[in-house]
């Protein structure tokens, strides 16, 4: 596990604690993030002020309990929720200022998601899958070319209910791959896997990351595997 | 139970799909109602105004005065009538044909005003309509004033025709009018003809009027014309129409039924899959099979019977108005609506039942399996269709790929689109391909053929060479296999220049043969060379004709004899004719004539008869685009249903608005096409069986024709509501959030 960087100093914004890195190119940044959600009369603050930085090439963990607000983070940093208030930046893109088409091209050009349950879509084929994503990319890889990076390549006309969970996980990170994103963001990459899978999983992210030096940031709830990570973040239970 | 409270909350969670089935419900009962109840209001009136007021089994002119009425109407236990009749001229176009009033066969039926008395006249509601003429105005008959008394309806004018081969009435420039005898010998003019009914059992006309002709025969009065109820245009046309729709009313409903058989059976499907999970819960909590399949079977019961109910009380409410516009065409007195409780009794259990059914085989199966392999989503979860897998699309674009695949992710839902399309087609279709086939029936029937601009029949046979004009003659058989085929032959000039036929190559024909109309040629199953056998209405004898050729000709049971043979097999006098066919007016006196027709006549027919259609095919082209719209707005919003997390997704991977409706919405868009593109083919065989039953007692055979241009129009308007129930549906795809994607669980 030589290529994981030493993790050397923890910092703690309001209830984020951060482990961060040396310095290198400064890929994302997130200051001062709030965010709360509106159930009726309730008001719940998810995200209090949050802060993170991630460098180009790195892979960001960040830890902590259901609730905890981590995938909120997650999904602003990818375009799919607003915040309301503070910062985030990606390869110098200001977030958090992009109108609704902005972001669309956002997701479109810079981010691969993959999401816990994998979110194939079961009607077309393991290729078709992929193809999803190529079809609206400006510069896609060759589809071939990911499936055999994830091992997947025989199963190229196989339909997502002919699949384990494992697999269609692969499928799930070849679909997230073949535009070439800068960032990977994996939601709970592993949370519906068993532990041989979830290794084999891991694995293939790093080899991902060393591959095409794609940044990757992951949430989880399993501490063993920040072991693989630049940077770990950790999140408390949420105070309301 | 308390898990039936759900049924509401459940049905407004999916609102479009349960209004869509709720919609085709409502649609298919007023249209079963209404038509229903329309046939049986319009059998009741058309049967009880026969009876009523004593109409005619036949009527007919005669060289002589019957003297000895009494004695006949004894001798053959009968009533016989002597009436008089002839037609004034208005204007050019306008006749108005008078009838003095009969008190024994034949009686006036009031509709509206006082019956008749001196210097009063009975008009005929649509031609008073057509011409704004109210009772108590004051109507001109050469020099003597009459004023109009009231409106009435003749029973052996039911359908008022100006010429008994015609086959459109046109009441702006033809209608009938009654005036008292007096007053009508007071106006020294009039054709005399008699009109009998036979009392007692009435199932053997044909044979009794053949007997009474042998009798008039015997007694040396020949008969010059004769027309027998059964074969009189003007008192069966109102049977035709009632076949064509007792045809409808049995027909159009049930495939809408079908339709939301269909449609109710997948949306339970869809439930019971997406409910699999509470399904199971209940299972192992103890519900028994039974309780679940009575509460899932709710839901199509509720919708049959609302829409039932709905449908139901719309058709009955529409009746009124369906018979006003009927009697529009057919001149009866309406008396009082009747609402038949059976139909009304049908119309709400069909959809009941036909539903139920649907419901019932859907949520059998579904809980045929174990509550564990229910919650599992059923034994063939991890099965990929036959069809889906085999299925070689790698050289497609993706976008193409995935609207296949889509249409392939749930067949029935295919189908039902498919068959949603193809009814709104054939509906669409249906008023443009009549309006087409008429068109053509006039401009190949009428224009082409028949060169004359004037037809004038004498009212006895005429003998020499005529003035002006070319002489023919004529005469009616009916077939001696069916009497109820009424076949009129004419005679013809050898060298005929006022009809001109083409057979079916193109080839002109010449009327020195014996031409046979292909209408007539088609009904009988006859080609060239064959003999019709006949059995003339005059005198009752048989005949047989050889037909030397088939005319390629869709108007009219004809057939065209040479002159000098048609004379010798009548058995008239070599130089006798009954009629002249001239391009230009001749100066023929009044009270030789017995009727005459001008083209512009046939022409000012059509378009009277064509005006309505437009609102016929208006009135379809907006059912078939509510049924398309409902079908393919239901079909969207499945399809949008079952795409909510694909939707999410692609929003997510960066997919732009355009694209997702697109990829989502433009899906069904094969669908529509070739729905539309079979619709036309299931179209033209179903109107075409339906006009050849229709026009199987008319004198005519209607080909079916259908113009590009209404093809294409039509396609536009399938079309446009495939683009309004895509635009309806943006709103849905806009409000799926991204993070539904994130929600979601294992496939």
């Amino acid at each position: 596990m030589g290529w994981v960087r030493r993790i050397d100093n923890i910092d703690k914004i309001d209830n984020v604690q951060i482990r961060s890195g040396g310095g290198k190119y400064m890929f994302i940044k997130v200051e001062n993030l709030k965010k709360s959600y509106k159930t009726g009369e309730v008001s719940t603050q998810v995200l209090k002020g949050v802060g993170l930085i991630l460098d180009k090439g790195e892979i960001g963990v960040i830890l902590g309990p259901s609730g905890s607000g981590k995938s909120t983070l997650l999904n602003i940093i990818g375009g799919i929720d607003r915040c309301d208030s503070g910062l985030v930046s990606v390869e110098n893109i200001i977030v958090t200022k992009l109108s609704d088409n902005k972001l669309t091209d956002y997701r479109r050009d810079k981010i691969g998601f993959i999401f816990q349950f994998y979110n194939l879509i079961p009607n077309l084929t393991v290729g078709e899958n992929i193809e999803v994503v190529s079809n609206i990319s400006k510069s896609p890889l060759h589809i071939d070319e990911v499936l055999d990076a994830v091992g997947m390549l025989d199963k190229k006309y196989r339909f997502p209910k002919e699949l384990s969970g494992g697999e269609q996980q692969r499928v799930s990170i070849a679909r997230a791959v073949v535009k070439n994103p800068k960032l990977l963001l994996c939601d709970e990459p592993t949370g519906a896997l068993d532990f041989i899978t979830s290794r084999e999983i891991l694995k293939l992210l790093q080899k991902i990351n060393k591959d095409f030096g794609t940044t990757i940031l992951m949430i989880t709830h399993n501490t063993a595997i920040s072991a693989m990570a630049n940077r770990v973040y950790k999140f408390a239970v949420a105070k309301l | 139970m308390v898990i039936n409270k759900k049924i509401k909350r459940t049905m407004l969670e999916s609102k479009s799909q349960y209004f869509g089935s709720l919609a085709l419900i409502v649609i298919s009962c007023l249209l079963f109602t209404m038509f229903n109840l329309l046939s049986d209001n319009l059998g009741n009136i058309t049967s009880s105004f026969g009876k009523n007021y004593v109409q005619e089994d036949a009527n007919f002119i005669v060289n002589k005065k019957i003297s000895n009425i009494t004695e006949i109407e004894a001798k053959f236990n009968m009533k016989i009538e002597e009436g008089s009749t002839f037609d004034y001229s208005l204007s050019k176009d306008k006749v108005i044909r008078l009838f003095s009033e009969n008190t024994k066969v034949n009686l006036p039926a009031m509709i509206k005003g006082k019956t008749l008395s001196g210097d009063n006249i009975l008009i005929d509601p649509a031609y008073a309509k057509a011409n704004k003429l109210k009772i108590g105005d004051s109507f001109k008959v050469y020099d003597k004033n009459f004023t109009i008394s009231g409106f009435m309806s003749l029973p052996s004018y039911i359908y008022p025709l100006k010429a008994a081969v015609d086959i459109l009435t046109d009441p702006n420039n033809f209608g009938i009018a009654v005036i008292t005898k007096a007053d009508l010998s007071a106006l020294k003019r009039g054709n005399s003809f008699y009109s009998i009914r036979f009392n007692g059992d009435r199932s053997n006309i044909e044979s009794k009027a053949a007997q009474f002709k042998d009798y008039l025969k015997g007694e040396d009065i020949s008969i010059q014309s004769w027309t027998s109820a059964s074969a009189n245009s003007r008192i069966t046309f109102v049977t035709t129409k009632l076949n064509g729709i007792n045809q409808v009313s049995s027909s159009m409903p049930v495939a809408i039924l079908l339709l939301t058989c269909i449609l109710t059976g997948i949306v339970m499907w869809r439930m019971i899959k997406r409910e699999a999970v509470i399904i199971g819960t209940l299972y192992a909590f103890g519900y028994k099979k039974k309780q679940i399949q009575n509460h899932y079977l709710r839901y199509p019961l509720i919708i049959a019977l609302i829409g039932g109910i709905i449908g139901t009380i719309l058709g009955a409410l529409a009746l009124k108005p369906m018979i006003n516009v009927m009697v529009a065409y057919f001149n009866m007195p309406v008396g009082i609506v009747h609402f038949n409780i059976k139909y009304l009794v049908i119309s709400i259990l069909l959809p009941v039942i036909f539903l139920s059914a649907a419901g019932y085989l859907v949520v059998n199966r579904a809980l045929k399996s174990s509550p564990l392999e229910i919650m599992r989503g059923g034994k063939e979860n991890n099965k990929v269709g036959f069809i889906e897998k085999n299925l070689k699309l790698d050289k497609l674009k993706f976008s193409t790929k995935f609207k296949i695949r889509e249409q392939l992710r749930s067949i029935p839902r295919s189908v039902f689109l498919l068959l949603g399309v193809v009814l709104a087609t054939v509906l669409l279709l249906f008023g443009f391909a009549a309006k087409s086939s008429l068109d053509s029936l006039m401009k190949e029937g009428f224009e082409q053929a028949f060169k004359y601009n004037y037809s004038y029949v004498f009212n006895s046979i005429q003998q020499g060479s005529p003035v002006g004009g070319e002489a023919f003659s004529e005469t009616t058989f009916t077939l001696k296999s069916d009497n109820k085929i009424n076949i009129v032959a004419y005679g013809v000039s050898p060298s005929s220049e006022y009809v001109t036929f083409k057979d079916k190559a193109g080839k002109n024909l010449s009327t020195d043969k014996i031409i046979i109309t292909s209408s007539l040629a088609d009904k009988l199953k006859v080609s060239k060379g064959d003999t019709v056998k006949v059995i003339n209405t005059l005198d009752s004898k048989s005949y047989n004709i050889t037909i030397d050729s088939i005319a390629k000709s869709y108007v009219g049971n004809y057939i065209y004899i040479p002159m000098p043979k048609f004379n010798n097999m009548m058995n008239y006098p070599i130089d006798s004719y009954m009629g002249l066919w001239s391009m230009s007016k001749l100066n023929i006196p009044e009270n030789k004539l017995l009727a005459t027709v001008t083209k512009d006549d046939i022409k000012n027919a059509f378009n009277s008869m064509t005006a309505p259609i437009q609102t016929m095919v208006g009135t379809m082209a907006f059912i078939s685009f509510l049924i398309g719209l409902i079908v393919i707005y239901v079909v969207t919003s499945m399809i949008i249903d079952e795409n909510k997390e694909n939707i999410s997704l692609m929003k997510v991977l960066g997919y732009r608005k355009k694209e997702v409706y697109s990829m989502i919405l433009n899906s069904s868009a094969f669908l529509v096409i070739l729905g539309y593109i079979l619709g036309v083919p299931i179209l033209i065989a179903l109107l075409g069986n339906m006009f050849k039953s229709l026009t199987m007692e008319m004198s005519i055979a209607l080909p079916i024709t259908i113009s590009y241009s209404y093809l294409i129009i039509g396609f536009v308007i399938i079309y446009v509501t495939y683009e309004v129930s895509k635009a309806l549906s943006k709103k849905k795809v806009n409000k799926i959030s991204m993070t539904e994607v994130l929600k979601s669980r294992l496939e």
